[in-house]
Parts: C-alpha cells; sequence; structure tokens
C-alpha cells in the first residue's frame, strides 16, 4: 500500500545558546498508510509533539522530508504550508483548541468557509459530523458552555468535516477524566473503523496505546519501537 | 464574512477595552474638531476685526505712502480711482481718506496721533466705525467735529465737547498746520494702536488742514461684494489699479502679522492633530497588541487550521476599521454636539490680545462640514496605519510557539 506519510531521515534541532543544540527530533524515517490509527508515545520532552508538528507542517525540519499525499511539506512557503493543512490536515489539539467566540457548529464550519466549500455542502457536512461525536443538542452553544470532553468532541467533528487526509491529535485526553477521555477515543476510533479515518496521536494516554493499531516510541528524538498490532 | 464576524465578536468579547479603545480615539476626533471650529472662531474674531473695522478688505495708496505716512505721497488722480471702483461690480463700497500723522494737544497734555480724514456717509458702508462710538455721536459733517479713541481720550484727558488742537505738517509746503477741534464722540474698536493713536474728522477739513485739493487723498478703503475676492490675486480691482505709482492691498497684504497668525493656525490644527493622534495611535497599537496577546494561542490554533497570515492580519485589520468607524461615530456625534452648543455660547477664554487686536473672553466656535467628512477619514486612515503593525505581528505568529506559549 502506498505510504500517506513518509518521513526521511527527518531532523530538527533547536539552538538554545551557543553552546547547546537540543535535538528534538534526531533522524526520524517512518512511513504512515492509510487507515492507520497510530500513537506516538514516549516520555515528556522525547519530541512527539515536534515529530507531530513536522508532520502536519506546523514546524519545518532542520534536515530530511516529510512527504505527506505525495508533497514534500519541507519546500512549501507558510502560505502554502497554511493552505496545505487547511486541505489535507486536521488537528485536535491537547486544550482549548476551540475558537471561543464561534459556536460548536460555526467551530466545525470554520475549515470548510477557509476551503470555500459551498454553505449547503457546509450544512450537510456540519450536522452530520455533530451527530457522528454525540452533540447534535449543541449545535448553538459556544465553547465556554461546553465541558471539556464536548469540547474535545467538537474539535474532533471539526477535524474530519474538512474530509482532510489525515487527523493529527496532539495528547487529546490529556485534560479530560477517565471516563470523558474513553469516550471521546470511543468516536475517534468508531470514525476510523467506519470511515477509514486515518489518525495520528501523540500521547502517552494507555487508553490510546491500547487501542493504537500501530505503536512507535520516541526516546531523545530517536525511534526507539516500532510495532504494528492487532486488536 | 467570515472575517467580519469574528471581528465583531472579538470586539465584544472585551467589551471594556474596545470601549476605553473607542473613547481613546473618539475623543481625540472630537478634540481635533473642537480645536479647529475654535481657531476658525478665534480667526473670525481677528479678520473682522481687521476688515471690519479700520482697514476695510483692500485699500489703495501711493506707494511708498504706507511706509512712513508721508503726507506728500498723496493719490492726486482720484478722479480715475473713483470711476474704475464705481464701474467695478465688485466693489460693494468704498471710502476715501486723507491721514497726517501730527500732535494732539489737550488742555491737560499732548500726544502724538494719527489723523484720520474721512467722508462720514462713505466710511459707513466700509467699516464699522459707527458703531464703535461708545460716546458722543458720529460724525455728522459739521466743522470742528472730530472722534476720538478711549485711551487716547483718557491720555489726554479730554471728554466730549472738550477741545483738542492737532499740529501737523501740510503737504509739499511742510509748512506746520494748528487746528482746534471740539470731540464730538469717543470710540473703542479693541485695537490698542487705533484707540490710543488714531482721531478721525471730516474729509474736507482735514484736507483743509493738510492742504490738499478735493482731487487729492491718501488712501482708498474697499469693501468687496465677497470678502473672498480680496484675496484673490487676479480680482480686478488689483489688475485694473495697480501701477507703478499706486499699489492697491488686500487685508492680509496690509497686515502682515496677522497673515503670519493666520498662516500659523493652519498649521496649529494640523500639530495638534498630530499630536492627539499619535497619542491615539500608540492607544490602538497597546490595545490591539493587549488582544493579540490575550488571544494569541487562539492564533496558533486558527493558523493550524490552515488560516493564511493575510487573512489573519486582515482580522486584526477589520478589528481596528470597526473600532475606528464605531469611534467616529461616536466623536462626530459628541463633536457636533458641543461645536453646535459652543458656537452659540462661546467657550470662555478669558481677555487677551492677538496682534494687538483684543480677543473677547468668549469665542464662539465654527463648524464646518469639512470638519465631518475629512478628520474622520484621517481619523479612520491612521487607525489602520497604527494597526499595520500589530496585524503584521499577529500575521507572523508561528503557530507552534503560540500553541507551546500557551500550553
Amino acid at each position: 500500500m502506498t505510504a500517506l506519510i513518509q518521513t526521511d531521515n527527518l531532523c530538527r534541532y533547536f539552538q538554545q545558546s551557543d553552546e547547546i543544540i537540543v535535538k528534538a527530533v534526531d533522524g526520524i524515517s517512518i512511513s504512515i498508510e492509510p487507515g492507520e490509527f497510530t500513537a506516538i508515545i514516549g516520555p515528556s520532552g522525547s519530541g512527539k509533539t515536534t515529530l507531530l508538528h513536522m508532520i502536519g507542517g506546523l514546524d519545518k525540519p532542520t534536515s530530511g522530508d516529510v512527504m505527506l499525499n505525495g508533497h514534500n511539506i519541507a519546500d512549501m512557503t507558510a502560505g502554502e504550508l497554511s493552505d496545505f493543512r487547511r486541505d489535507h490536515i486536521g488537528f485536535v489539539f491537547q486544550a482549548y483548541n476551540l475558537i471561543p467566540v464561534l459556536s460548536a457548529e460555526e467551530n466545525i464550519e470554520y475549515v470548510m468557509l477557509l476551503q470555500g466549500v459551498d454553505a449547503a455542502t457546509r450544512k450537510k457536512r456540519v450536522a452530520e459530523t455533530l451527530q457522528e461525536v454525540g452533540l447534535s443538542d449543541y449545535a448553538d452553544r459556544r465553547p465556554n458552555k461546553l465541558s471539556g470532553g464536548q469540547q474535545q468532541r467538537v474539535a474532533v467533528a471539526r477535524a474530519m468535516a474538512s474530509h482532510p487526509d489525515i487527523i493529527l491529535a496532539d495528547e487529546p485526553t490529556a485534560n479530560l477524566d477517565s471516563k470523558t477521555g474513553i469516550a471521546l477515543l470511543d468516536v475517534m476510533k468508531e470514525l476510523n473503523e467506519t470511515l477509514g479515518m486515518t489518525f495520528v496521536f501523540s500521547t502517552h494516554d494507555e487508553k490510546i496505546m491500547k487501542r493504537a493499531t500501530r505503536l512507535i516510541q520516541v526516546v531523545d528524538g530517536r525511534i526507539e519501537l516500532d510495532e504494528k498490532k492487532s486488536l | 464574512m467570515l472575517t467580519l464576524k469574528l471581528a465583531i465578536r472579538n470586539l465584544l468579547r472585551n467589551t471594556r477595552r474596545t470601549v476605553l479603545t473607542a473613547m481613546l480615539i473618539g475623543f481625540s476626533l472630537t478634540a481635533l474638531i473642537l480645536v479647529d471650529a475654535l481657531m476658525l472662531g478665534m480667526l473670525d474674531i481677528l479678520v473682522n476685526s481687521i476688515t471690519k473695522n479700520l482697514v476695510g478688505e483692500a485699500q489703495i495708496h501711493r506707494v511708498g505712502f504706507r511706509d512712513n505716512f508721508d503726507v506728500d505721497l498723496y493719490l492726486s488722480e482720484t478722479n480715475k480711482i473713483r470711476e474704475t471702483l464705481d464701474q467695478d461690480p465688485t466693489i460693494a463700497a468704498y471710502s476715501e481718506r486723507v491721514l497726517a500723522g501730527g500732535m494732539l494737544s489737550s488742555s491737560y497734555n499732548v500726544a502724538t496721533g494719527l489723523m484720520y480724514g474721512i467722508n462720514a456717509a462713505s466710511e459707513r458702508q466700509v467699516t464699522q466705525l459707527p458703531d464703535a462710538i461708545i460716546e458722543g455721536q458720529y460724525l455728522t459733517g459739521k466743522s470742528g467735529e472730530i472722534l476720538i479713541g478711549d485711551e487716547l481720550a483718557e491720555l489726554l484727558e479730554v471728554g466730549l465737547g472738550d477741545r483738542l488742537v492737532i499740529t501737523l505738517s501740510e503737504a509739499d509746503t511742510s509748512e506746520l498746520a494748528q487746528t482746534l477741534f471740539r470731540v464730538a464722540g469717543i470710540f473703542k474698536f479693541g485695537i490698542k494702536g487705533v484707540d490710543k493713536g488714531v482721531v478721525f474728522t471730516n474729509l474736507d477739513q482735514a484736507r483743509g488742514v493738510i492742504g490738499l485739493t478735493n482731487e487729492q487723498s491718501h488712501e482708498f478703503a474697499l469693501r468687496f461684494t465677497d470678502r473672498a475676492l480680496a484675496t484673490l490675486p487676479d480680482t480686478a480691482v488689483y489688475q485694473n489699479l495697480n501701477t507703478s505709482e499706486v499699489e492697491t492691498l488686500n487685508w492680509l497684504q496690509l497686515n502682515k502679522p496677522i497673515a503670519s497668525i493666520i498662516e500659523l493656525s493652519r498649521f496649529a490644527s494640523l500639530i495638534i492633530g498630530s499630536i492627539l493622534f499619535i497619542l491615539a495611535g500608540l492607544g490602538v497599537i497597546n490595545s490591539m497588541f493587549m488582544s493579540i496577546y490575550e488571544r494569541i494561542y487562539e492564533f496558533g490554533v486558527i493558523k493550524a487550521l490552515g488560516t493564511r497570515p493575510a487573512r489573519v492580519a486582515g482580522l486584526i485589520m477589520t478589528e481596528a476599521l470597526l473600532i475606528a468607524v464605531i469611534s467616529c461615530i461616536a466623536g462626530l456625534i459628541l463633536a457636533y454636539i458641543l461645536g453646535a452648543y459652543t458656537s452659540v455660547h462661546g467657550v470662555p477664554m478669558g481677555e487677551y490680545q492677538v496682534s494687538g487686536i483684543a480677543i473677547d473672553s468668549r469665542i464662539l466656535t465654527r463648524l464646518e462640514p469639512y470638519q465631518f467628512i475629512q478628520f474622520p477619514i484621517y481619523v479612520i486612515f491612521l487607525t489602520l496605519v497604527a494597526a499595520i503593525y500589530p496585524a503584521r505581528f499577529a500575521a507572523r505568529i508561528v503557530p507552534t510557539e503560540a500553541l507551546q506559549r500557551s500550553l
């Protein structure tokens, strides 16, 4: 199968001072195929979030390449990267990742507005995704009127409504209680299984690890373990 | 539409900051309009003091006469001048005068002064001398009448009906001549130099004292049908009368210090406006940056979602535009209310003099349409200019840094 994401000897170094260079990601080469439910795991500071950011085009590598659906992210300008993220990648962040002045449905609609999707399609997709994450009754509510779990579900709905190639989730359950986290993961797992949507997580949450079809362990910016598992 | 919706909601999100920023911009606009209206009011007083009191809107002299009021430098072909003025449709009225400096003696004191010989009837058409009479009466044409300024009257210790002797040099011969007058009226223009150093008497008698014929005079003071014509260089009278021997000067040319003040006052509004808007601009920048720093995580999120830098900058510029428009509406309403009130009741400024002209204790402001059209455009433009820096900053926010900063 053709790889959806391919990184080749990917490096990201941060110059902390004249003498200290932090190697957040140090020569990672991975290949992720469509439909995977991958968890990048590792201790804090291991480089998993930096890796996720580079895969998503939020950060540029010091060296190496990131190929997403055949596009090399490293070669793109800031504007091209914006367009690329808008059209190909869905993000779910750790917390507070909704736009507070927009309602749940407006948040979901946001990326589609940037994409120029017509109003009828937007409305249809918003209704569908809200239903899929179980928040149809909360469409008009602004983020401050939603619980943490509901906010993350809206974020997932926003990420999937724009029909990205991949959804990148950076510790999506970190700020949620266990029960809410499980409920959110169930939603994402269902989307993965029913719609074949590709998810890549950066996490050290065991609940995600249990559900993941592939675990990539990163330590000190390098891959320590890369295993696929059958559930 | 998305940008506008976000901008409106972002402004409503922190209403206190939005209102404070709007007040800063709005009050600056109000202040600018009122300062300009006050300047116009003060200029009105200055210009009226000149054109309606003694100078008129323009004057005709023999070249060189104004240097030291030499009685020998008189206009000799006044018939031609009168004919030209009578045929000129832009001239509403004119007054012929003779002038001579001399010594004024009362029973108690002596002073130097300038004697104006005027035609009582035509002078009334050009200046407001009759209105400046505070005691006694205006000239009636009788021999021996003289009008004296209140400060000069005080100096010479004379009152109505008192005798006053003028000693001066006759034209051409320089022979000394003396004539006795009786004070018929006391005037007060509020122009120190006039109130303390000028007397008015009838034209024919003055001619006789100075030794001029009926065809000779020193000055014509003019009033145009429209005051604006006076300062236009291509107005017919200047073209028709100016020769190598005769000069026709408008009121601005006759009052160089006042002309400088008027020119300066035009810059005053600009200077005050610039200072106000530098302050307001800094306020806008500060407010915008506070707003950006408060929302830095959101900017990280929307950029991560694929919002282009230009759209992020556009959001900040739209917020600035909305604040500017709201501020201008509020500022214009306030300026109109205050301006309308002060245009009737005046602004108390205390008594002071500008270039020898007493300014009333209250200045009536003058509102003009341009203040309500041009100034808000400047304000909106400058607010947008002030917002460019924060907008550029927001557009350059790196998503990864913004997301990390708030986590």
